[in-house]
């Protein structure tokens, strides 16, 4: 079991999420833009952050580069998804570990955190 | 700049909307796209973010409360012409503020908004799904407030914002139309079997617009508005001019038989059955085209490949016309686009090539485009009376659905207005024999012969015998039914 945070403003897919990995076992923390994320995460420490890139407050790109700066948080995979493409996300982001072009199929989802929670386990 | 006592327009960059709104909107403003689901409100509200920030302002930004998922839209929007991905996210992005809405509040959404205004540098705000805000208010005070405060933004940031919103078939006056500063309706339209959309500029502040409906297409291209014709040359811009100038009307009889031929900028409406050569005629009219007097045939029933084929077979001049470029061919299915749709392609038709002669082959399917007769009698009437002011001559045809008889009965009312000059043409049917007879019902201004010629339709298009003598005697045989008084066997007119 892991626990994953998504960070993404628009409703309904933070939900999504949290329908689909509750059901695999898993435990799932939202936040509405990268600001609420950073809150969550001063209080809890997830395996997994899925990264919304477009967000009011504080964007994806802005978060990624909060979390690169702290010596906690920058050892969590970061999955960055956007409905744009991500060579635009690319430009903008570094120091994520893949991208997910929304709208999704849910086995993506399911599959991806299988993946790269199996990595992080067997990497310790 | 505003100079303080005006406000800046901000172009929608939406073909014929800026004509509507009669400039634009105003900059800093707070307006409203309302209408039933399936309109093309969403597509509207994109198209003037990409216009707005290909055209004028550095960013946009759409606010969802509860509508669509982002990237649905943007797959929506991929197929559109306007939409360019490479504004994203630097341009033009997208927030949802509907989490924001349900736990702060209406006040948390207005703070919300407010704050990505400024930190986003955003000149045009859509904020779409208006409805989730009005339920998730208190109270209509609560509401109203908010709008209010949205209206103060908008001002405080000269960020223009456009809230859109659905609603149902019979769109009541609710608060938030008091307190934006124009309002856009969108709906769809049923006549007969077919359907239209319209949009309707209900309120603007500080400005006139174009009143009443206007039909608009959702295209590749976005939203196309059509200003209603009647409602845009209300007031002509150009003033109707008395031409004496006369133009030959493609049969040399047919001059004489109008006293000289067609006065230069006037409108002439041949009417008959199907199939007695009132194409043939159209199509002779514009065989006097030049490079010098371009031509159009606008026409509705005939394809362009059956009217080159009839050109050959009864109208030759007109082939090398056809294929030099001096006449050029539009062809409009009959069963496509609105009135208004129409009137525009063959207005800016005209003026692209600065058109003379004008043959409209079929004006019956603006009839049947019309939602009403009162539509068409004040749409015809503006469109002929544009065409005037512009001294283009203008032939139309128009079928009448009796094919044999003394009854004629004209589809359209209110003829005098659509034409100067009426030209019938007829069959009667003697004995085992049908003939095809001309007259003359009106030349406005001008003498006119009032007698009836018989013509014919052979390779040379329609020919008129000169002398009324046959016609004549067909009539007279036609009341008494006297087969003696008919000629034994009768000539075909003389040609040239």
């Amino acid at each position: 079991m892991a626990t994953v945070l998504v960070v993404d403003d628009e409703f309904g897919i933070a939900e999504l999420f949290d329908a689909l990995l509750v059901d695999e076992g898993h435990r799932v923390l939202t936040a509405s833009n990268g600001k609420h994320g950073l809150d969550v995460l001063a209080k809890e420490l997830p395996d997994l952050i899925f990264l919304d890139y477009m967000m009011p407050v504080m964007d994806g790109a802005a978060m990624l580069r909060r979390l690169a700066g702290d010596q906690r948080l920058r050892k969590i995979p970061v999955v960055m998804m956007s409905s744009i493409p991500e060579a635009a996300v690319a430009e903008r982001c570094t120091g994520y570990v893949t991208f997910m072009r929304k709208p999704f199929n849910v086995t993506d989802v399911t599959d991806l955190v299988q993946r790269l929670i199996g990595q992080r386990e067997r990497l310790g | 700049m505003s100079t303080g006592d005006t406000l800046d327009r901000l172009t929608s960059g939406v073909p014929g909307l800026d004509v509507v709104l009669k400039g634009g909107f105003f900059k800093g403003g707070l307006y409203l796209i309302q209408g039933t689901p399936g309109t093309g409100k969403t597509t509207l509200a994109h198209q003037l973010c990409f216009n707005h920030i290909a055209n004028i302002g550095p960013r946009a930004l759409y606010v969802t409360l509860l509508s669509e998922f982002h990237a649905r839209m943007l797959q929506y929007l991929g197929g559109l012409s306007f939409f360019d991905e490479s504004k994203l996210p630097d341009q033009f992005s997208y927030i949802s503020a509907f989490r924001v809405m349900r736990d702060e509040g209406l006040s948390g959404l207005a703070v919300l908004i407010r704050r990505e205004i400024i930190a986003k540098k955003v000149s045009l705000l859509i904020v779409d799904g208006l409805v989730a805000a009005q339920r998730a208010a208190d109270n209509d005070q609560a509401f109203n407030e908010f709008m209010h405060e949205l209206q103060g933004i908008a001002i405080a940031t000269n960020c223009t914002v456009v809230l859109v919103a659905s609603t149902g078939r019979d769109a009541k006056h609710t608060p938030e139309h008091t307190m934006v500063d124009g309002i856009l309706q969108l709906s769809d339209h049923s006549f007969g079997w077919s359907t239209e959309r319209a949009l309707q500029v209900v309120k603007v502040r500080g400005s006139d617009y174009l009143r009443g409906r206007h039909a608009y297409r959702l295209t590749q291209h976005g939203v196309v508005v059509h200003p209603r014709i009647e409602a845009l040359l209300e007031e002509p811009a150009i003033p109707d001019k008395a031409n004496t100038e006369r133009f030959t009307s493609g049969e040399r009889h047919l001059d004489a038989m109008l006293g000289g031929g067609l006065v230069a900028g006037t409108s002439t409406l041949i009417l008959g059955p199907s199939g007695v050569g009132k194409t043939t005629l159209g199509l002779q009219f514009l065989c006097g085209c030049s490079d010098a007097e371009p031509g159009l045939l606008f026409g509705f029933y005939e394809t362009p490949a059956r009217i080159l084929a009839k050109s050959h077979q009864v109208c030759k001049p007109l082939v090398g016309l056809l294929e030099s470029g001096a006449v050029e061919m539009l062809w409009q299915p009959p069963t496509k686009g609105s009135l208004d749709a129409c009137g525009d392609r063959l207005l800016a038709a005209v003026r692209r090539r600065g058109v003379r002669r004008l043959f409209i082959d079929g004006l019956g399917a603006l009839h049947k485009a019309a939602e009403s007769i009162e539509r068409e009698a004040s749409f015809l009437s503006a469109l002929m009376h544009q065409l005037r002011a512009e001294e283009v001559t203008t032939v139309s045809t128009l079928e009448v659905n009796t094919i044999i008889g003394p009854n004629i009965k004209a589809p359209i009312g209110d003829l005098s207005s659509l034409a100067e000059n009426l030209v019938l043409l007829r069959y009667v049917e003697l004995r085992a024999r049908l003939h095809r007879l001309i007259s003359i019902l009106k030349v406005r201004d001008s003498d006119f012969d009032p007698l009836m010629h018989e013509f014919v339709v052979i390779d040379q298009g329609v020919v008129i015998d000169e002398s009324p003598q046959n016609a004549e005697t067909i009539m007279r045989a036609l009341v008494h039914d006297d087969a003696a008084s008919l000629p034994p066997k009768r000539q075909p007119p003389a040609v040239g």
